[in-house]
């Protein structure tokens, strides 16, 4: 694959200024969509949105210059296409939570994927908790809930289609991200990223092999089990959620038999009620599963893909996540809540949990490229069913669908797109090297579909929430917050052991790092375990952003830091109480350890990317926009993802609210 | 074993004993002692272990 070469900088620098020109030479040219019969042109009655998560403007560029990408060629050529400005961080739940409320992330407090509770310490998701059945009656082992569990949406500020349903505007939202658990409404929706699987988990595999697996107990997002084969028959366990009906909470299972050919590679699979014949190299449909909680009473529904890997010399078993099925779903992952249902038996059942391309299984090892490249096309497929279903529903009001596809392979195939990548293979296959493109190509499919219904009523806008940039090299955040004296350990000599911060003298802590861009002070009077009087907050808070700008990386001497960001310069709003004192802005090739994430202290400061999830994006946000192409002509200058939701409201001819304060982007 | 002796009211009591037998606990000392446990454990991050908070953010692909 060749593309033109492009130098990044210039070429953003260069968008962001020619943006008003191109929108500008637009109007000059052919106009796409022209309006002789509508009286009021500027009220529409359709606005459309596809959101394409981790569509980077470099890289569309270059395929569209590739002339691979013809559809969106036309849009840019027609309408207006550019960099669209993203959030501090630029992760994805704050800047689709920013697209969805019109507001910087002080307006809906959503700030990392991960956050803390100051009083207890401990870190949550941020976007939804869940709180376990509070009141119980318990009769021997079992525990009855007399008062059910729920979960709860965290995201803050003013959905903007809640303004669309005041006034009778039909809505229609397919995943869109940060919107779960769904709250009741007048809009047809399905949850997408933050809803779980039904361990609770964003997603937990399980695979079953008579191979030995090193550090198969430190997997995580996967589960190992080892079976035997005996004469050709593998008799095993899938785990389940725990049972919280039962006071000992015990894991619920459900017992499976596969029966191997002596001599072919097929296999049959004894499951409940199903028995599924499968070839090596095979998945199976949706099987759905009833984890039973209490005898004849009580269960959950479940449901799972099964993959047959290997059946001789060795067996190699993998099963998806267990997925909420959405046939008969017991969390709020649709509204009406019988949506879910209508959409199966329309379109067959599909992935609910949140991020259903298995990067873990990819990044264990358990899938290899290939496989890992087939299990995302068939995510994509169920993804294009569900668009062509819901896209043939809609007729007039707002319609948004989300496609995750391109982010969650240019996390993890971007090593073998890119040969200066340090884990770049020059060996992978055609199909490895090209995945990115690949999906890519598939949007420009969509985008003709929508192209070929839209009229002059019609107002479309494609974005993305952030683009991407090559992850090399892994700061530890932590490990230099203790080198600079702000994180105290309790025992130095035991500072790479140990889990979550447990090495820790917090009485002595000025400051520690918490999710992919945050730094906090360790404030008296916030933090539990608070040590700084609010007099040296301030002088605390500035010293680590001035030092964090010059950390340079040892190896070749460039700053590992763009720019450290002062929460109370780049927030404003009711919600800055959960924001970090400082985010970090990395530079490109440079993110956050794994390890520091969570509070763990790794030696040295730096160290090489060595896991498969090579690309990321959780990094300085002016290094990685978004992009936004629309069928109208833009007047805002430098438009940010936040100006788009009072663009949707405006382009219905309504108010946009006070506490919005984004623009619109069409004026 | 540690035991220390807590008061309780005879209303209290009454509705600890009843529900204690509906439910099928030995006594009533073990029907308090349970409820109390349990209500601890909600106190402290509603008995969700810090184990089982990490091994769920780490199912998040951007950490291991």
């Amino acid at each position: 694959m060749s593309g033109t070469p492009i130098n990044r900088r210039q070429f953003l620098t260069k968008s962001v200024k020619g943006a008003a020109a191109v929108a500008a030479t637009s109007l000059l040219g052919k106009n796409l969509f022209p309006t002789p019969h509508i009286k009021n042109s500027k009220i529409a009655d359709k606005v459309i949105v596809l959101g394409i998560d981790g569509m980077d403007p470099v890289l569309l560029r270059r395929f569209v210059d590739m002339g691979e990408m013809p559809t969106f060629k036309k849009l840019m050529e027609s309408g207006f296409w550019g960099p669209l400005r993203t959030t501090m961080p630029p992760q994805s739940p704050v800047a689709w939570s920013s697209f969805i409320t019109g507001t910087n992330p002080g307006g809906h407090g959503i700030f990392d994927f991960i956050h803390r509770d100051p009083k207890t310490f401990m870190p949550y998701l941020s976007t939804s908790r869940s709180f376990g059945a509070k009141k119980t009656l318990n009769i021997g082992s079992w525990s009855i809930p007399l008062q059910g569990g729920r979960v709860d949406l965290l995201r803050r500020g003013p959905a903007f289609w809640t303004i669309l349903e005041e006034n009778d505007i039909a809505a229609s939202l397919f995943k869109l991200p940060a919107n779960f658990p769904i709250q009741p409404g007048n809009s047809r929706a399905v949850s997408g990223m933050g809803t779980p699987d039904l361990l609770g988990t964003y997603g937990t595999f399980t695979f079953f092999t008579d191979l030995e697996i090193p550090d198969a107990d430190k997997f995580t997002g996967g589960r190992v089990v080892k079976i035997k084969v005996i004469d050709h028959i593998v008799r095993s366990k899938l785990v389940g959620p725990p049972n919280t009906l039962r006071t000992d909470g015990r894991d619920t299972e459900i017992d499976f038999t596969v029966y191997r050919d002596p001599q072919e590679p097929v296999i049959k699979i004894v499951i409940q009620d199903h028995k599924i014949m499968l070839n090596q190299g095979e998945w199976s449909e949706w099987v759905p599963l009833k984890f039973e909680l209490m005898p004849m009473f009580a269960s959950v529904n479940g449901m799972v893909r099964i993959y047959v890997q290997e059946v001789h010399p060795n067996f190699r078993l993998y099963m998806s996540p267990i997925n909420i099925d959405p046939m008969e779903a017991h969390l709020p992952i649709s509204n009406p809540a019988s949506y879910s249902e209508n959409l199966s038996e329309a379109i067959g059942r599909f992935y609910t949990q949140g991020f259903p391309e298995d990067t873990k299984a990819l990044s264990h090892g358990v899938f290899s490229n290939e496989e890992f490249l087939q299990q995302s096309k068939m995510v994509l497929d169920e993804r294009l069913k569900a668009f062509d279903y819901e896209f043939s529903q809609f007729h007039e009001g707002f319609f948004f669908f989300y496609f995750s596809s391109i982010d969650q392979n240019t996390h993890v195939m971007w090593r073998d797109m890119d040969p200066t990548h340090p884990l770049y293979e020059p060996h992978a296959s055609q199909e490895a090297k090209q995945a990115v493109y690949y999906f890519y190509r598939a949007m420009d499919d969509v985008l003709k579909e929508v192209l070929a219904k839209i009229d002059s009523n019609s107002t479309l806008m494609v974005l993305s929430d952030h683009g991407f940039a090559p992850f090399r090299r892994e700061f530890h955040l932590s490990t230099w917050l203790v080198e600079n004296g702000y994180t105290v350990l309790t025992d130095p000599s035991q500072m790479h052991e140990g889990e979550f911060y447990d090495n820790v003298d917090w009485s002595r802590t000025k400051a520690f790092a918490l999710g992919l861009n945050g730094v906090y002070i360790n404030l008296s009077e916030r933090e539990v375990m608070g040590s700084v009087p609010p007099r040296d907050f301030l002088r605390i808070k500035k010293e680590i952003i001035a030092r964090l700008a010059h950390v340079r990386d040892p190896q070749n001497g460039r700053r590992i830091v763009t720019r450290a960001y002062d929460s109370h310069e780049i927030y404003s709003g009711p919600y800055l109480d959960f924001a970090p004192d400082i985010t970090v802005g990395y530079a490109r090739g440079y993110r956050i350890s794994d390890e520091a994430v969570l509070g763990k202290f790794p030696t040295g400061i730096v160290g090489d990317r060595k896991d498969k999830w090579s690309a990321d994006h959780c990094i300085d946000p002016q290094s990685v926009p978004g992009v936004l192409l629309t069928s109208k002509e833009v007047k805002l200058e430098n438009p940010g993802i936040w100006d788009l939701a009072p663009s949707i409201l405006k382009s219905f001819g309504l108010n946009v609210p006070g506490e919005m304060d984004g623009k619109p982007i069409f004026f | 074993m540690f035991s220390k002796k807590i008061a309780l009211d005879k209303e209290l009591y009454d509705k600890a004993k009843k529900y204690a037998e509906t439910a099928g606990y030995s006594s009533v000392d073990e029907f308090v002692t349970h409820m109390l446990e349990k209500e601890i454990a909600n106190i402290e991050e509603d008995g969700e272990s810090l184990d089982a908070v990490q091994e769920r953010l780490r199912g998040l692909g951007y950490i291991s």
